[in-house]
C-alpha cells in the first residue's frame, strides 16, 4: 500500500517536472497548439447554435448540419466558405486573426451567425 | 342585389363552387380564400375565363375532359429533389414517376412542360441523370428550365447551365412565346445575401424591362421562377427583394400568370392584373407559413403522402383574360 503511494507520487512529479521543463524550454504558445481549442455549431431546425460563439484565436470551430436539409456555412467578407453540408456531414475552420465573423447558410440566407474571435 | 341572391342560391346548391365577381375584376374572393383553405389537402382551383372556381378533387375528372381544354396547354412541375432519401419520401424518383403517369394521363395532352427548380437536392450529376430519365418517359418532349437553390450548388450553377440553359442569359434566364403567349423564365436563386431573400439582380431586371417593352399590352404573360416573386413568408426566405421591380415592368399588361415552386405546397394570390400561383412538390411537403419551427420537411405518414404531393395544370383559351391554374395531387 504505502509503496503504491509512493510510486504515484513520483510519477505525479515526474509529470509535473517533464511539464515545466517543456515550458521554460517552448514556451506557453506551443503548449496551446499541442492542445488545441475547439468548439462546436450545430445547425438545427434551420438555425445556427449558438447563434453567437465567442472564442480565442486559434480556436477550431466545427459546424455540424442536423438538419434533412442541405445548409452551407459561408462566411460574409469571404473569410471562409463550406461545400454544401448534407445531413450530419460537418465543416471546420480554424480562427487565427481576432476579430468578428458574420456568416451565413447561402441556400436559405434568413440563417445567419456569428463568432468573434478574441485575443 | 340580385346578383348577390343569385349568388347564395348557388352557393346554397353547389358549395364547393362558388362564384361571384365583386370588385368586377375577375375573381371570386370567397372561392378565393375556399382554395387558399383546400391547399395542400387534395383539392384545386380553376381559373378560366376570369372567373376564378373551386372544386372538390371528384368532379376532377368532368372538369378535365370538358372544361379544362384550351387552345394552348402545358404542365409544371416542381421541387423534385431528386436524391433526398429521408421521411417522408425515401423514394424521390418513385414520386416523381408517378408525376409523369399524372401528365400522361391527362386528356389533351399538355404542349411542354415547365420545372420550376430544385431539380436535385444537391446538385449531384447523378440526380440530374436520373430526373432526365424519368421526365423521358413524359408525353410532352419540350421541358423549359429554370434552377432552384439546390441546383446551383458549389459551382455557382455552372452545371445546371451546361444541362438546362442552352441559349439563356446571364445566369439562365430567357423567354418563349406559345401560340400568343409570352413566356419569361427568371433566376431568383443566384448570389442571395446573408439576411436577404431571392434575387433577380440589376442585368436580369434590364433584360427583362427590354424584353416586354415591345410586346403589346394585350399579351398574355406568363412568368416562372424558382422562389415566389410575391413575399409568401420573408421569416422563411419566402419571398424575392427585388420582384417589385419586374412587376412594375408587366404593370401595362392586361393578363399576367406568375408559376413559382419552392415552398412545397399550392398557394394563390391576387394582386390587380397579376395572378401568382406556387405549385407543389413532387417530393417532399413544408408545412405552411409559421405553422412549424422551420421550412423543413413536412413528415407525413406513407399513405397520405401523394395527396401532398402534385402537378399543376395550366390552360389558355384565346380571347379570355386569365389562364386556367389546376392543381392536381399525386394520390
Amino acid at each position: 500500500m504505502r509503496r503504491r503511494v509512493s510510486i504515484s507520487i513520483l510519477t505525479a512529479a515526474l509529470v509535473i517536472a517533464l511539464g515545466t521543463t517543456r515550458t521554460s524550454h517552448q514556451g506557453f504558445t506551443v503548449n496551446a497548439q499541442q492542445k488545441p481549442e475547439t468548439a462546436e455549431v450545430k445547425i438545427d431546425n434551420f438555425t445556427f447554435a449558438p447563434g453567437t460563439l465567442t472564442v480565442p484565436v486559434g480556436t477550431t470551430v466545427t459546424w455540424t448540419n442536423r438538419d434533412d436539409i442541405p445548409h452551407t456555412v459561408v462566411s460574409t467578407d469571404g473569410a471562409f466558405k463550406s461545400k454544401v453540408l448534407d445531413t450530419d456531414e460537418k465543416f471546420s475552420f480554424t480562427f487565427s486573426k481576432a476579430g468578428s465573423y458574420p456568416y451565413f447558410c447561402s441556400i436559405h440566407p434568413k440563417m445567419t451567425g456569428k463568432v468573434i474571435v478574441q485575443q | 342585389m340580385e346578383k348577390e341572391e343569385e349568388m347564395k342560391r348557388i352557393y346554397e346548391k353547389k358549395k364547393d363552387e362558388l362564384l361571384y365577381d365583386h370588385n368586377h375584376d375577375g375573381i371570386d374572393r370567397r372561392g378565393f380564400l375556399k382554395c387558399m383553405a383546400w391547399a395542400g389537402t387534395g383539392a384545386f382551383c380553376v381559373m378560366k375565363g376570369g372567373v376564378l372556381k373551386s372544386y372538390s378533387l371528384s368532379s376532377f375528372s368532368d372538369l378535365n375532359a370538358a372544361g379544362a381544354k384550351g387552345e394552348l396547354s402545358f404542365v409544371q412541375i416542381s421541387d423534385s429533389h431528386m436524391g433526398f432519401n429521408k421521411p417522408a419520401n425515401p423514394d424521390v424518383a418513385g414520386t416523381l414517376k408517378a408525376a409523369v403517369d399524372k401528365i400522361n394521363a391527362l386528356s389533351g395532352a399538355p404542349e411542354f412542360m415547365l420545372h420550376t427548380g430544385d431539380i436535385s437536392h444537391l446538385s449531384k450529376p447523378e440526380e440530374f441523370d436520373t430526373v432526365d430519365q424519368v421526365l423521358k418517359s413524359a408525353t410532352p418532349k419540350d421541358i423549359f428550365y429554370v434552377p432552384g437553390e439546390h441546383d446551383v450548388l458549389n459551382d455557382d450553377g455552372k452545371q445546371f447551365l451546361e444541362r438546362y440553359g442552352k441559349g439563356s442569359k446571364g445566369a439562365g434566364w430567357y423567354s418563349f412565346d406559345k401560340k400568343g403567349v409570352h413566356f419569361i423564365g427568371l433566376v431568383n436563386v443566384m448570389n442571395l445575401k446573408a439576411g436577404g431573400l431571392g434575387t433577380l439582380g440589376h442585368d436580369q431586371l434590364e433584360w427583362m424591362e427590354d424584353d416586354v417593352k415591345h410586346l403589346k399590352h394585350s399579351t398574355p404573360i406568363v412568368v416562372f421562377a424558382h422562389i415566389p416573386l410575391w413575399s409568401v413568408y420573408p421569416e422563411w426566405g419566402w419571398g424575392t427583394q427585388d420582384s417589385a421591380q419586374a412587376l412594375a415592368y408587366l404593370r401595362k399588361f392586361g393578363s399576367v400568370t406568375v408559376l413559382n415552386g419552392h415552398i412545397h405546397q399550392t398557394m394563390q394570390k391576387v394582386e390587380g392584373n397579376v395572378t401568382f400561383h406556387t405549385a407543389a412538390s413532387t417530393a417532399f411537403p413544408q408545412p405552411q407559413p409559421g405553422k412549424a419551427d422551420s421550412p423543413g420537411p413536412m413528415k407525413v405518414p406513407a399513405e397520405q403522402l401523394r395527396s401532398v404531393l402534385g402537378i399543376t395544370r395550366v390552360n389558355y383559351v384565346q380571347g379570355q383574360h386569365a389562364l386556367a391554374v389546376v392543381n392536381s395531387t399525386l394520390a
